[in-house]
């Protein structure tokens, strides 16, 4: 019996996280684009606890997925990388009623998902639930829309303190960030 | 990029009072940046909330993500759900994983991602469609 039998109880080797900072590298050099991304990178990490319990907190809830654009092409479900779905700017809407977000200007896994469940990328409906059963205080009024874009500075000194801003105006004390 | 974007807004908005949780299915990404607090889920990307047609899968991921945010004892909390999206893992393998792409696609990644840039730039410049 060789080593490798005496420990089939493990994973196979691929069966871990994907590794995206270096598929990406390696896709874009291979594509013919020489200068690496250079990916955000913190040695420190801020920490707020939260100061009341989550039934009695309100929360809001941030996205990057867009609203449905009717003209802008193919959204999905099942919508190939369309870049004219994209915004720029943040955007926010009423955490009370149902709304239409699409994902299709993101580089989501394409070959082995549809976007056909916005519940999948964007739970307000689901945190609407948590609300009425009690186990957050409350949804903050607005959800709030992050704008991807690949220049930290614009992330960093326009976004980020929009999204705050607003946050504030909504009075939340916790914020959940979903990421596609 | 969008995992790296809401890294940047989780971290900025708990420098200002506001604890946050990550909810995505980039561990390298969002761990690379530092974030207090993150839900991974290992799943293809566009389903950190749960998987598709799945409301019990959205809840239960949901409310693991509560969990987090009220439990992490420190920044740079991880969890994991232990949620499998297959039990073949091979779906792996396949996310812009060049060793698998012939190059005749690779030619035709590199058109269409140049013809995309393009729209993008477009948008972005027109000062009505940033609102």
């Amino acid at each position: 019996m060789s080593e490798q039998d005496e420990y089939r109880g493990f994973a196979p080797e691929h069966d871990a996280p994907i590794p995206y900072m270096k598929r990406i590298r390696d896709y874009y050099l291979a594509l013919g684009y020489g200068e690496p991304y250079r990916w955000a990178h913190y040695a420190e990490v801020p920490f707020q606890p939260l100061e009341r319990p989550l039934a009695e907190c309100r929360v809001a809830l941030i996205t990057t997925a867009a609203p449905y654009q009717p003209g802008k092409g193919d959204q999905g479900p099942g919508a190939p990388y369309n870049a004219a779905a994209k915004f720029y700017a943040v955007y926010s809407g009423d955490s009370a009623v149902d709304h239409d977000l699409r994902i299709s200007h993101i580089a989501i896994d394409r070959a082995h998902t549809t976007a056909e469940d916005s519940n999948t990328w964007f739970p307000l409906p689901q945190l609407r639930r948590c609300a009425a059963a009690g186990r957050i205080g409350e949804v903050a009024a607005r959800f709030h829309g992050a704008p991807t874009n690949r220049s930290h500075r614009t992330t960093l000194e326009t976004d980020c303190p929009e999204l705050l801003a607003r946050c504030r105006a909504d009075a939340a004390e916790a914020a959940i960030l979903v990421a596609n | 990029m969008c995992h790296q974007t809401v890294s940047l807004a989780a971290r900025h908005l708990e420098e200002n009072g506001i604890a946050t949780i990550v909810m995505g299915c980039a561990k390298d990404i969002v761990e690379y940046c530092g974030v207090p607090r993150f839900l991974f889920s290992d799943f293809p990307l566009g389903n950190a909330a749960g998987r598709p047609q799945d409301p019990q899968s959205q809840a239960f991921t949901l409310e693991l993500a509560l969990r987090v945010l009220e439990a992490a004892p420190a920044a740079r909390t991880t969890v994991q759900s232990p949620l499998r999206w297959s039990a073949d893992p091979s779906w792996k393998l396949d996310y812009s994983n060049i060793e698998r792409l012939s190059p005749q696609e690779i030619q035709r990644r590199r058109q269409e991602f140049d013809r995309q840039k393009e729209i993008a730039k477009t948008i972005r410049d027109e000062p009505a469609a940033a609102q």
